[in-house]
């Protein structure tokens, strides 16, 4: 245990250090402040574009760090050739790949806590707290968006050993969008009676082998709370194991396959 | 040397993948569908699927449709009004709980396509109904756009108020539901002809109205609460004087304000005077002003066409496409001295009169039930008071006595083309009379004495 974690500390250091990140990062939290003047843009409807707003901030610069963050991590370390300091010592390539991992969802969930606070800080202003329980509730969204940045930091983890950066980072992104549609293009499919039922079944084949990250996308209660979620807190629960599930799935797949690699 | 895969590590990733399948479908699912589908609440439409125009704008979906609405108000004000029929759209999939943005858009779509002479395009009634609905559907937790629909029936369409009683009820189930806005499904419940109905509405309102003043003593309270009982004495009052109480308890009605029922005398002529433009003159017996004639010219073959109207609510699709090839005009003649004479323009707007069929009706229909109150204590509120020798109806509108009268007309009169080009197109009722001035009003002893309350006649 104590190489994964002296790696993951490591990885944070290096992650906190990356100027790029930290630009993102800036950028992101700006939006966020400035979100509230966005309330003009529907009457009656600030507190909804105020809060949709943010999230999607919260969720796309979160996105955009997981992925950058991570499908570098392993092919630089092999390249400049860090990588055979490392493994020269007690420790497994699975505990250099774990390692990285971890130190890598770390970075983001002090990158995440920050825009939250933000977010909060700014919800609970605009307000003029006049309910600050809003404020917690809000917070589900992007406890939630960490456990989707976390899968998706994961599949890039995944695939950072095989292939190159630039071609990772497509594959990273694709499957994201590919498992953001997938609920909602399932749900069409198994909607429209049309559809022939081989389509339904390839469609139901892929939604259930595929990481599934629209199961995450929980802001639309939150946004709009017209309609009491009843077993809210299962699902938050399923989802967040399922989440634990399939990281444990592709970073076993990344170490199959790390382990093999010529470095 | 190459490395061996461990059997325990294939193991545990099959069963992981076993684990997550499960999980995905048995548990996670369903639960999103219902709860956390950014599109729940199916939409009925051709396009493409909210979820998945949703999906592609992600988390922004919200901010993109103020943006859009806010671009809608700006060719509002430009008076680019077809621009902002697919920003109402586009506004309403990507954020379904936009509330505003549908009871803007019913009412835009309902109201704002007119000709040059302010009549509206009522091709686009089931649309905007159509929205309505789809608005419901999304957002059943408050009442405003199951208010709104009503108002559409109540208000634009006119006619068929069991559909305005219909959603002012549901809206009345809302917990949100504005305490003045209550007062209306009593006003429906009148149109509807129910007016047991309409007066325990009044009751129940007027009891929580003096509740609720006695908890606060505001002025809107109060106010809201003297309305109340104001409407409701007038209900009490024209239910006896109009016969419906004797009627409920079986005694004749002779002596009551609408008994014997009024002959108006109804009799019209269409004269096309230039291609498109016709002008309608004909006779209505009733002296008092406030009388209003329905006038229809549409398609022979209109879709869903029913008497001097249409099946409104025939389609759940919200289609802002309307049948561009048909033609459906419809205008009021109101009575003055007991005569209507009004010219009514179609040539200005070749899109919203193509007039492209072989085969037109024109259709006039008089129906109590949207009349003023003065003009119904005579006639009551379904037409007791009101006969026709001519053209009384009793099989147009359900429980309802009204004044109805359809003449077939041609394209080629109405554009004056072929044989009509050197001919006046005029077509009549058969008890329309040309020569006198005064034709078809009859003797002034027929004229109409309306009873008011207060028991003058009226005239």
């Amino acid at each position: 245990m104590r190489p994964i974690l002296a790696i993951a500390s490591t990885t944070v250091g290096e992650a906190i250090r990356r100027k790029v990140l930290l630009i993102i990062l800036l950028i992101g939290v700006l939006f966020i402040v400035v979100a509230p003047g966005l309330g003009i843009l529907s009457a009656r409807s600030e507190t909804t574009v105020l809060k949709s707003f943010m999230l999607g901030v919260i969720q796309g610069v979160s996105a955009i760090i997981a992925v950058i963050l991570t499908v570098y991590m392993i092919p630089n370390e092999i390249e400049r050739r860090t990588i055979y300091t490392i493994l020269s010592k007690p420790v497994q390539r699975w505990h250099f790949l774990v390692g990285k991992y971890f130190g890598a969802v770390a970075s983001l969930f002090l990158m995440m806590v920050l825009m939250s606070a933000v977010m909060g800080l700014m919800f609970f202003l605009q307000q003029q707290s006049k309910n600050p329980g809003e404020v917690a509730e809000l917070m589900k969204g992007p406890m939630m968006y960490f456990v989707q940045m976390s899968l998706l930091a994961a599949v890039a983890i995944c695939f950072s050993t095989f292939v190159a950066p630039l071609v990772n980072f497509f594959l990273t992104v694709g499957v994201f969008l590919v498992g953001v549609f997938f609920n909602p293009l399932f749900q069409s499919l198994q909607d429209n009676q049309n559809t022939a039922p081989m389509v339904k079944g390839i469609a139901r084949l892929v939604n259930t082998v595929l990481p599934n990250f629209a199961n995450y996308n929980v802001q639309n209660p939150l946004i709009n709370p017209t309609s009491a979620i009843q077993n809210e807190g299962r699902y938050y629960l399923g989802i967040t194991v399922y989440g634990v599930v399939y990281i444990g799935i592709l970073l076993i797949i990344g170490i199959l396959i790390f382990d093999r690699r010529e470095v | 040397m190459k490395r061996r895969t461990s059997p325990l590590l294939l193991g545990v990733l099959a069963f992981a993948f076993l684990c997550q399948g499960l999980l995905q479908r048995l548990v996670i699912f369903d639960t999103w569908s219902k709860d956390y589908n950014p599109g729940k609440g199916k939409m009925f439409t051709g396009a493409m699927s909210p979820d998945q125009m949703l999906a592609v704008l992600g988390g922004f979906r919200e901010i993109t449709a103020g943006i859009l609405w806010v671009k809608a108000d700006t060719f509002f004000d430009q008076g680019n009004y077809d621009a902002i029929l697919p920003l109402i759209r586009l506004v309403t999939l990507l954020d379904p709980n936009e509330i505003d943005v549908y009871a803007t858009g019913m009412w835009h779509i309902g109201y704002n396509f007119t000709d040059e002479e302010q009549r509206s395009d009522r091709r686009y009634i089931p649309s905007a109904l159509a929205l309505g609905k789809e608005g419901t559907r999304q957002n059943p937790d408050t009442y405003e756009l199951f208010f709104e629909e009503g108002w559409l029936w109540y208000h634009k369409i006119d006619d068929d108020y069991d559909n305005a009683v219909k959603w002012f009820k549901e809206a009345q189930t809302k917990k949100d539901m504005m305490t003045a806005r209550k007062n209306l499904l009593g006003m429906a419940y009148q149109r509807t002809g129910q007016i047991g109905n309409s007066i325990d509405t009044y009751y129940n309102l007027y009891d929580e109205a003096v509740k609720r003043y006695q908890t606060e003593n505001a002025f809107g309270n109060h106010q809201n609460r003297d309305t109340l009982e104001s409407n409701l004495d007038n209900m009490l009052v024209r239910k006896v004087q109009r016969g419906v109480q004797a009627e409920l308890e079986k005694r004749p009605l002779t002596g009551y304000d609408a008994d014997p029922p009024f002959d108006v005398g109804f009799s019209v002529k269409a004269t096309v005077v230039e291609p498109n433009i016709i002008r309608f003159e004909g006779t209505w017996n009733v002296l008092p002003v406030g009388t209003r004639i329905r006038v229809v010219l549409r398609d022979a073959d209109y879709p869903h066409a029913k008497a001097a109207g249409m099946e409104w609510d025939y389609s759940s699709d919200v289609n802002l496409d309307p049948p561009r090839d048909r033609t459906f005009m419809q205008e009021q003649l109101f009575v003055k001295n007991r005569r209507f004479n009004k010219k009514v323009d179609m040539s200005k707007d070749p899109t919203m009169y193509p007039f492209t069929s072989d085969k037109y009706v024109l259709e006039f229909y008089y129906n109590p039930r949207s009349a003023p109150p003065h003009i119904q204590d005579k006639f009551s509120w379904s037409g007791e008071g009101l006969t026709d020798k001519n053209y009384l109806r009793t099989d147009v509108r359900p429980n309802q006595r009204v004044v109805f009268c359809s003449i077939p007309i041609t394209r080629d009169m109405v554009k004056r083309r072929g044989e009509w080009v050197d001919k006046v197109p005029v077509v009549k009722t058969q008890n329309y009379l040309e020569s006198a001035p005064d034709a078809g009003r009859g003797d002034d002893d027929a004229v109409l004495k309306i009873p008011s309350l207060r028991g003058s006649s009226g005239k």
